[in-house]
């Protein structure tokens, strides 16, 4: 009892005692460890968005223009009736020519170039299952059939962008490690200032036959609370920016892509915990390695 | 409860503060350690504490080789040995009873205990009344009397003094020293390096002089001497001789 407010009392005090460099360290060690949690919300965000993406959404089936028109039907019908589909929905060739024009409209010449005739007309296709494997299947299965021209699945576009946020999140990752070593520093030289504040302190401890763990102790702690600090303004951080990106994403328009840019409750439970973890870690880092620096028998 | 083995204490590699010193003090004795400035009566003490490893020889402390202690058992080997200085070394922004409550915290002693045992230390060295004090609103004489009551607090086996009184008028002096008397009556053994011919004198207790790290003189009732103000003194004796 009389150890644990002593640790209490020596701590507050040390932490009271040089605020300034208790703040630095805090701050640093929050905008270290928010972009490891934004790293990690961008990556399971991503991965979210890519699954219902990859799997889920639609895949489409481009009909030759040659095609005659009972061909297109006998398509519909056997797509329509396919235990795998769910439904289908079917786009003329003037209807794709109608949303090009309308996506070309400020480049009239190169909309010139475009004839209605060479454009194909297609099915989209929206499967049951959500299951990339089966989708890629399916789409194997109707690129065969007579009068298709081609039959596109998200991929492509998936990958690109897969590959866009491996990157994004590997420089997060890489600033997140720049952040994290300044900050082990930063409460380095704090708690040594806290050390040579209170060096009669320890003199004195030393003198009377304080063990050196007991002299350690509130230091320790002081380094893991300015840790656990900044890891969770830096957890408090990172939900604000889940928030807002997510706000952002829920109303966009353009990229139907986004709106599913979304971390699930359960995976921001676990940003929150490895974000704490990794700012208590750094503070334990920290200020054990200037407590065995400066505090030897 | 202390033995020297012909030690020697080289200072990075090459000042000899102690050179192939011999002795043994046993329980409860009370040794008064004299000598020139620089004769090497802090690192003498300094060795008992592990503050300071020998270069040669062997220190028993406590029943404890002190070449063969493991660092970690240090601290508990200083619970045996209470330590008093010249700058008192007190804490400025405790009071005095903190100031010596704060060395049975600090070795995990539970609060019973120390609720007990502080007040009836700072009774022994008659502080009391002035419990609330802070450091700086004592007399020097005062000062003292915290640092010997934190040194004593835990009741240890050997109590170690280096120039107490170096910064206290005459009759605070001897009032100290009669303090760490009465301490020592309790079968406390009491080692105190002086440079207080006064008291030395009067109290004629065992005393072991060094010159340049060498032990020159032991008695067992012995006075201040005179090899410890003039080194030509040294070997010829004739106040010795002359002194009534
Ligand atoms: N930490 C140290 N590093 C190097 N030399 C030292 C150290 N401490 C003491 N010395 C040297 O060792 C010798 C003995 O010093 P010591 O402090 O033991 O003497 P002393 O008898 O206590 O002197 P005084 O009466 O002035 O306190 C001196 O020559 C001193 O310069
Ligand atoms: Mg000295």
């Amino acid at each position: 009892m009389s150890r644990i407010r002593y640790f209490a009392r020596e701590t507050w005090t040390n932490i009271r005692r040089n605020l300034t460099l208790t703040f630095a360290a805090i701050l640093t060690v929050a905008v270290g460890v928010m972009l490891v949690g934004m790293g990690l919300m961008a990556g399971y965000a991503s991965g979210n968005a890519l699954d219902r993406w990859e799997g889920g959404v639609q895949f489409e089936v481009f009909l030759n223009p040659q095609i005659d028109p009972s061909q297109i039907d006998a398509l519909g019908i056997e797509l329509q009736t396919h235990p795998e589909i769910d439904r289908i929905e079917f786009f003329s060739a003037e209807e794709a020519y109608a949303l090009v024009s309308q996506q070309m409209a400020d480049q009239p010449e190169l909309l010139a170039q475009v004839s209605p005739e060479a454009l194909p007309a297609s099915y989209r296709v929206v499967p049951r299952s959500v299951e990339a494997e089966l989708i890629e299947s399916l789409a194997a299965q109707f690129r065969q059939r007579p009068g298709v021209m081609s039959v596109q699945t998200g991929r492509e576009e998936v990958d690109a962008i897969r590959t866009w946020f491996t990157s994004f999140q590997g420089i997060v990752l890489l600033l997140s490690i720049v952040l994290s070593g300044a900050s082990v520093m930063l409460i380095f030289n704090s708690i040594r200032v806290a050390m040579f504040a209170r060096r009669r302190e320890i003199e004195v401890m030393k003198l009377v036959g304080a063990t050196n763990s007991f002299i350690r102790f509130p230091f320790m702690l002081e380094g893991m609370l300015h840790g656990l600090a900044g890891g969770i303004i830096g957890a408090i951080a990172a939900g604000a920016l889940r928030g807002h990106v997510e706000g952002l994403f829920s109303r966009s328009d353009i990229l139907a892509f986004f709106r599913s840019f979304v971390v699930t409750s359960n995976q921001f439970t676990t940003v929150v915990f490895v974000t704490v973890i990794a700012g208590v870690l750094v503070g334990m880092i920290g200020s054990a390695f200037a407590a065995s620096r400066f505090l030897d028998v | 409860m202390i033995r020297f083995d012909n030690v020697t204490k080289l200072y990075k590699g090459e000042t000899r503060a102690v050179n192939g010193v011999t002795l043994n003090i046993e329980k409860g004795e009370f040794v008064f350690l004299v000598g020139p400035s620089g004769s090497g009566k802090s690192t003498m003490l300094r060795l008992m504490t592990c503050e300071e490893k020998v270069t040669a020889g062997d220190i028993h402390v406590a029943g404890k080789d002190l070449s063969k202690l493991n660092s970690w058992r240090v601290p508990y080997l200083r619970r045996n040995i209470g330590s008093v200085f010249q700058d008192f070394k007190l804490l400025p922004n405790k009071t005095v009873y903190q100031n010596v409550a704060f060395a049975l915290e600090v070795i995990g002693r539970p609060e019973n205990v120390i609720r007990t045992q502080v007040p009836a230390i700072l009774e022994l060295v008659g502080l009391e009344d002035k419990h609330r004090r802070f450091p700086d609103e004592l007399s020097g004489g005062e000062q003292q009397r915290v640092s010997i009551a934190r040194a004593f607090v835990n009741r240890p086996l050997i109590l170690l003094a280096d120039e107490p009184t170096g910064n206290l008028d005459p009759d605070t002096s001897q009032e100290l020293t009669s303090l760490l008397d009465r301490i020592n009556r309790t079968g406390t053994t009491v080692v105190m390096a002086t440079h207080d011919r006064t008291i030395v004198d009067r109290m004629r207790r065992r005393v072991i002089a060094l010159r340049h790290g060498e032990l020159v003189r032991d008695e067992q009732r012995g006075a201040y001497g005179s090899e410890t103000d003039s080194p030509e003194a040294l070997g010829v004796h004739p106040v010795d001789g002359a002194s009534p």
